[in-house]
């Protein structure tokens, strides 16, 4: 088969994206994967997508996530599961770990899709087993098919814990509430409805203030907060759930990148600090490309197209593609992104992704 | 609201006392507060409490968090045993 | 509690059933299923005690990054049990401590 050219680390949205892509333009490209299959939270995504019909608006995660596993086998694509990339030396060398080995790969280009890890919460009694992340709780019972408990109280009010919340009702468990910390809803309106119409109460204002019970989760008290973030005397409220679900924000999984010596900027409405990269997703280390939520925490959409980014400038960079040819496709990507980016939730993003760009230094 | 026997780090059980203890005895960064509390250095190599302590240390020396650049990663970030590690290959498939 | 029918999943699909040994106890089981998924399925859901607090943990991040799910399978400490697939006869016990780096414990004495 010959050397990979392209090692893509991260088999979800944006690296499975990005592996087609380059394939797709005659490079040999292998992805790396943790998991014992690809597709990373899409199979958890159950519901259907927003945007346009180019985006597979109404399509489902699952379904996305299966026709781009299609596509990549189509492609060429090399996929090694169960591998995890433990770091990364000098002169683009992976460390991986293969089973009982490991190996050091050192390829012309690598694309990092590592994705996002869920934020955490602290407040006493975080550490009982039925503390959870929101993602976690979405693993569990869209994957793993098991519930996690039999009533929750939901941790944040953005589209993860609206979502999340719903999920848990179509499951059969029992959501008492959603707590919010904000003055106002963050997640689309859309989702809000939908919760409300179900019978949960989604308070904002509010925050979970410790989780009680003997070995595991019993009860969660939750109160009003001021302005100042400190709880109102008299609102405290003791709520009987076995299972609390954090959805406090995603935070890119940008270890790799950091032992690499990328730049990083820190920009909040991104989920903190986020690898520079330029118009073609290259990092400020050549022959590096991010892609994904590890590029800016935003959607599967805007994963995949930056994936589609990645892919055509490495598979350019490499000499599959010419210069007018690869320019071409880009723009109609970059026409996409743009497209994404706008609206009250996107505008803020587009506005991060800008400063992004300006902070790009080329070498 | 916040109660100092709270455990931070989940893997080393670094209390929020102890974070503000060396706080309080100058640590200013990241890489400070991992190095003396061992609080990052668990088995998660600190993705779960990373936030959190880059929180407790902004509020409390008034740095804002773009000036607390997270602590040095080293691999491994994963766990591995020691003994995979002696059979390496560099060859290329 | 297992979650057979959903209303857009559908069916679960399930592979042959199989049983494993929990701290003594047998506990049912799908082959190839996250141990984990199986011993919340059975209403367990304290994994494991802490080395310095001796403090039950549970799945906290369910993909195999935050550590908290381990427990000691076919006598091997640490194994992440969300992500580790089941095999019929795994013997698997409630971890105490840690093994391996800096251990001080003696887990044989804390399990038996």
């Amino acid at each position: 088969m010959g050397k990979s050219e392209i090692y893509v680390v991260g088999g979800g949205a944006a690296g499975m994206a990005a592996a087609i892509e380059a394939a797709r333009a005659g490079a040999k490209v292998t992805v790396i994967d943790e998991n014992e299959q690809p597709g990373g939270q899409l199979f958890k995504q159950i519901h259907k997508f927003f945007g346009s019909g180019v985006h597979r608006a109404g399509t489902r995660g699952v379904q996305i996530g299966r026709d781009l596993l299609k596509e990549a086998e189509e492609a060429g694509v090399k996929t090694r599961l169960n591998t995890v990339a433990y770091g990364i030396y000098p002169g683009k060398r992976l460390g991986l770990i293969c089973g009982d080995h490991t190996e050091e790969p050192a390829s012309p280009i690598i694309i990092l899709a590592t994705g996002a890890s869920e934020n955490a919460l602290a407040f006493p009694g975080w550490t009982l087993p039925g503390v959870m992340g929101a993602g976690a709780t979405q693993t569990l019972i869209n994957i793993n098919r098991v519930l996690p408990g039999r009533r929750a109280l939901m941790v944040g009010a953005g589209n993860v814990g609206l979502i999340v919340t719903y999920q848990l009702l179509q499951a059969g468990a029992d959501v008492a509430a959603i707590v919010e910390g904000l003055p106002y809803i963050g997640g689309y309106g859309v989702h809000a409805s939908k919760v409300r119409r179900a019978g949960v109460p989604i308070l904002t204002s509010h925050t979970v203030l410790r989780a009680e019970g003997d070995e595991t989760v019993e009860r969660a008290v939750i109160a009003q907060m001021d302005e100042k973030w400190q709880p109102v005397v008299d609102t405290e409220e003791v709520l009987e759930v076995d299972t609390i679900c954090l959805a406090v924000g995603l935070s890119p999984l940008a270890e790799l990148a950091w032992m690499a010596g990328c730049r990083f900027s820190y920009l909040p409405a991104l989920g903190g600090w986020v690898p520079v990269h330029d118009e073609n997703m290259e990092s400020s280390l050549q022959g590096i490309y991010v892609a994904g939520d590890l590029a800016g925490i935003e959607e599967a959409s805007t994963a995949m197209e930056e994936g589609r980014l990645a892919g055509l400038s490495a598979a350019e960079a490499l000499g599959y593609l010419s210069v007018e040819t690869a320019e071409a496709r880009k723009i109609e990507v970059r026409e996409r992104l743009a497209a994404l980016r706008i609206g009250s939730f996107g505008g803020g993003r587009a506005i991060a992704k800008r400063e992004l760009l300006r902070a790009t230094c080329k070498k | 609201m916040k109660n100092d026997d709270l455990v931070i780090c989940r893997c080393e059980e670094v209390t929020q006392a102890d974070i503000k203890e060396v706080i309080n005895q100058g640590v200013t960064t990241m890489n400070e507060v991992k190095r003396l509390t061992r609080a990052g250095m668990g088995l998660c190599q600190g993705k779960t409490c990373g936030r959190l302590v880059a929180g407790i240390l902004s509020g409390e020396t008034n740095q804002p968090l773009q000036e607390l650049k997270p602590s040095t990663s080293r691999a491994p970030t994963r766990v591995l045993p020691l003994g995979t590690l002696s059979k390496t290959t560099q060859d290329d498939d | 509690m297992r979650i057979e029918d959903h209303p857009i999943l559908g069916k679960t699909e399930r592979r042959e059933r199989i049983t494993l040994k929990v701290d003594g106890a047998a506990v049912p089981a799908f082959e190839g299923e996250a141990i984990a998924a199986a011993l919340i399925a059975s209403g367990r859901r304290v994994f494991r005690y802490t080395a310095k607090r001796r403090e039950p943990r549970g799945v906290f991040c369910a993909l195999g990054r935050c550590t908290d799910c381990m427990m000691i399978v076919n006598g091997q400490p640490n194994v992440r049990t969300c992500v580790t697939p089941a095999r019929d006869g795994m013997v698997i016990q409630t971890q105490v401590g840690r093994r391996g780096g800096e251990a001080t414990h003696d887990l044989e004495t804390e399990n038996s």
